[in-house]
């Protein structure tokens, strides 16, 4: 997986790319807890990610209720296999999908 | 390269490729380059000191005589007599020198006063001088001739008398004619049968300043050859000398600062490994060489030493973890058999009830995996399922699934409905969750008297449901949020009527998401193909059976990531009127 960070003020941007599984969700969580201090809001770009598993719904999680305090957090572009396991899991109702 | 390594080899192979011998090798190739080349430098310039001494020595002596002939002797006079003669001769008579009556027309000019003192003096000179022959001629520059005036060789083979002549090159007779008077005046060239010869010659001239002849000497070089060949004998012989002691004395060296402190080194690593193998450890084979070169090899030996030290440092760490690692390994050994307890792994479960059959199993990943599953009957109508997979995998997954599996259990006993059981199990677990830790799970209740199924879905998979005389489908039933994920989360949960016969498979993500060798998965459509296979036995275990041998073939050899984890129920009506209704 890799992960391109952008920084737009206090919008934190990553985009993600790849298999967001147990081997690479500690590489997210790495990054988010070094870039989000600073960020208000936080929007992650799935466009060109593949597969999420629950260790991945673990960070996504994490980042959103670290967010839920500030303007919060924003999942886009994400693909009709991620958008299965959001619904199946109730991820979908939680949090902000474009 | 050799084909085996050094310390395979053993006598003459050994001593083919030791150190010593390449040393000894490079050493006689070194100086031998060397010694020819010196050699070459050498010889050139002996033969050309001694070709100038003989220059020297015969150029010399034809002055000397040369001298002495003008000042004494009209030896011009002699050559006149000579030379008219010979100038007066036909071609065919000239064409006879060598012979009895060419030598008896100039046979008077030797009873010549003047000749005879000339031919004393060149007699002196000759036996004086280290010169092979010393004369009196005339260059005939018309004919290429030189004409023997006066010779003292008196030998029938080598000796000529006045008058007889050989053939001369021409650039020799011009070189001699165009003498400025410096330097020597000679000529080299190769004169069969005397081989190679120098001439050096001194012109005798007439009052009026005309060269009336020369007196000229001979040298053979077969001297100088020999000489050469001395030469090159007592140093070729010098140098081999040379060369063997020398590369015999870098073999002792080479022996002493390099050979010896290897097979050292080499002879200590044998003992170091042989120690090693009978399980000495702590060894001080290296710290004990002491190898003092000061050198590569010096410090090969020490870095060897550090090395055995840090070794037998690395090895005690290394069994005080492995030890620590075998420890956590059977730990985690054990937590997975209690894991496997935990679940109810006894079937039937309830031998003496007809109206339900049921079978589960759970696969677990090589780790201690957080899936589980789990079926109790709460009173003596309502049987309780559930199925789960808890984020993460390992110790904590662990620990959580059975924390929840209580937690359900408990509250479904207490009498509470599926939504009720969620809601209150989800705000128990976000109590105190602080590594965000969630899990999805299908809950139901499904009343055995009547066939009503309550359940509530916390982001777990969708059931598959095959109502009788039909196919497994899936069954897309309300979702919710995952456990443990917010502590607010609304559990809403749904209802549906099971005719007698009605099967039910619930599972975990590791079954759509098991992969093969490609990275390819298992999915929903082939999980349902292997559910709706034609079948002969038609019970819940056979169900999970096909199911389980189709995500075998379709994986191969990949290794199992996740936990595979089945529940199938069968509701089979009050009386156990329902099920045998396999497709054939």
């Amino acid at each position: 997986m890799t992960i391109t960070k952008k920084q737009t003020g206090s919008t934190l941007e990553l985009a993600l790319a790849g298999r967001l599984d147990t081997m690479t969700a500690p590489e997210l969580e790495a990054a988010l807890s070094k870039d989000m201090g600073g960020a208000d809001s936080l929007i992650l770009d799935f466009s060109k990610l593949d597969y999420i598993s629950s260790a991945g719904l673990r960070v996504l999680l994490s980042a959103h209720k670290a967010m839920l305090g500030k303007n919060g957090m924003k999942v886009v572009h994400v693909n009709d296999i991620v958008q299965e396991v959001f619904e199946v899991t109730g991820f979908s109702d939680i949090l902000t999908i474009e | 390269m050799p084909e085996k390594s050094v310390r395979e080899m053993g006598g003459w192979e050994l001593f083919h490729y030791s150190l010593k011998t390449k040393v000894f090798r490079a050493t006689l190739m070194g100086a031998l380059v060397l010694g020819l080349v010196a050699m070459a430098v050498g010889l050139s310039s002996y033969t050309m000191s001694m070709i100038d001494r003989y220059i020297g020595e015969s150029f010399g002596l034809a002055k000397s005589t040369a001298v002495i002939a003008e000042r004494w002797i009209s030896e011009d006079v002699i050559a006149h007599m000579v030379m008219d003669i010979y100038n007066g001769l036909t071609p065919e008579e000239r064409a006879q020198t060598g012979t009895p009556e060419y030598r008896e027309r100039f046979a008077h000019v030797m009873n010549e006063k003047a000749f005879k003192y000339l031919k004393a003096i060149l007699k002196d000179m000759l036996e004086t001088g280290d010169v092979d022959d010393i004369y009196f001629g005339i260059f005939d520059r018309e004919r290429q001739a030189l004409v023997y005036i006066c010779d003292p060789d008196e030998s029938e083979k080598t000796g000529f008398w006045p008058g007889e002549w050989e053939t001369v090159e021409k650039t020799e007779i011009e070189r001699f004619y165009s003498w400025d008077g410096k330097g020597k005046l000679y000529d080299i060239s190769n004169m069969p049968p005397y081989g190679w010869m120098c001439t050096s010659g001194v012109p005798l001239r007439d009052e009026e300043g005309g060269i009336t002849g020369f007196i000229l000497a001979d040298v053979t070089l077969t001297n100088v050859a020999h000489g050469m060949r001395r030469f090159v004998l007592v140093y070729v012989l010098a140098l081999l000398a040379t060369i063997i002691l020398v590369g015999w004395l870098m073999v002792r060296r080479m022996k002493r600062m390099l050979v010896q402190p290897i097979n050292a080194i080499a002879d200590t690593a044998k003992k170091y490994v042989e120690d090693r193998r009978r399980g000495i450890t702590a060894t001080d084979h290296f710290s004990r060489l002491s190898i003092r070169t000061g050198d590569e090899v010096e410090n090969l030996s020490l870095v060897m030493a550090e090395m055995e030290r840090d070794l037998t440092d690395y090895e005690e760490y290394l069994t005080q973890v492995t030890a620590e690692k075998e420890r956590i390994e059977t730990e985690l050994d054990l937590a997975r058999r209690i894991q496997a307890d935990m679940l109810p792994s006894v079937f039937p479960p309830f031998p003496d009830r007809s109206d339900v059959d049921i079978y589960a199993s759970m696969t677990p990943a090589k780790e201690v995996g957080g899936d589980f599953y789990d079926f109790f009957l709460i009173d003596e109508d309502h049987l309780g399922l559930t199925i789960a997979d808890i984020s993460g995998k390992g110790i904590p997954a662990a620990l959580f699934m059975m924390t929840c599996k209580t937690l359900v259990q408990n509250n479904a006993t207490a009498g509470f409905g599926p939504s009720e059981v969620l809601s209150a199990v989800n705000r128990q677990i976000c109590q105190n969750n602080r590594e965000q830790m969630f899990v999805t799970m299908w809950f139901g209740i499904l009343d055995l008297q009547t066939g009503r199924l309550v359940a509530a879905n916390a982001g777990h998979e969708f059931p598959a449901l095959k109502k009788p005389g039909q196919r497994f489908e899936i069954y897309k039933d309300k979702h919710c949020f995952v456990l443990g994920g917010m502590d607010n989360t609304v559990y809403k949960e749904y209802e549906m009527q099971l005719e007698p016969g009605t099967k039910l498979f619930v599972y975990t993500d590791g079954v759509p998401e098991a992969t093969d060798k490609r990275d390819q998965a298992f999915g929903t459509e082939r999980m349902l193909a292997a559910l709706n296979e034609p079948c002969q036995d038609d019970k819940c275990q056979a169900v999970l059976e096909r199911v389980q041998l189709a995500i075998a073939r379709f994986v191969g050899s990949a290794p199992q990531f996740d936990d595979i984890t089945m529940l199938c129920v069968e509701y089979k009506g009050p009386n156990g009127e329902g099920g045998g209704s396999c497709r054939r």
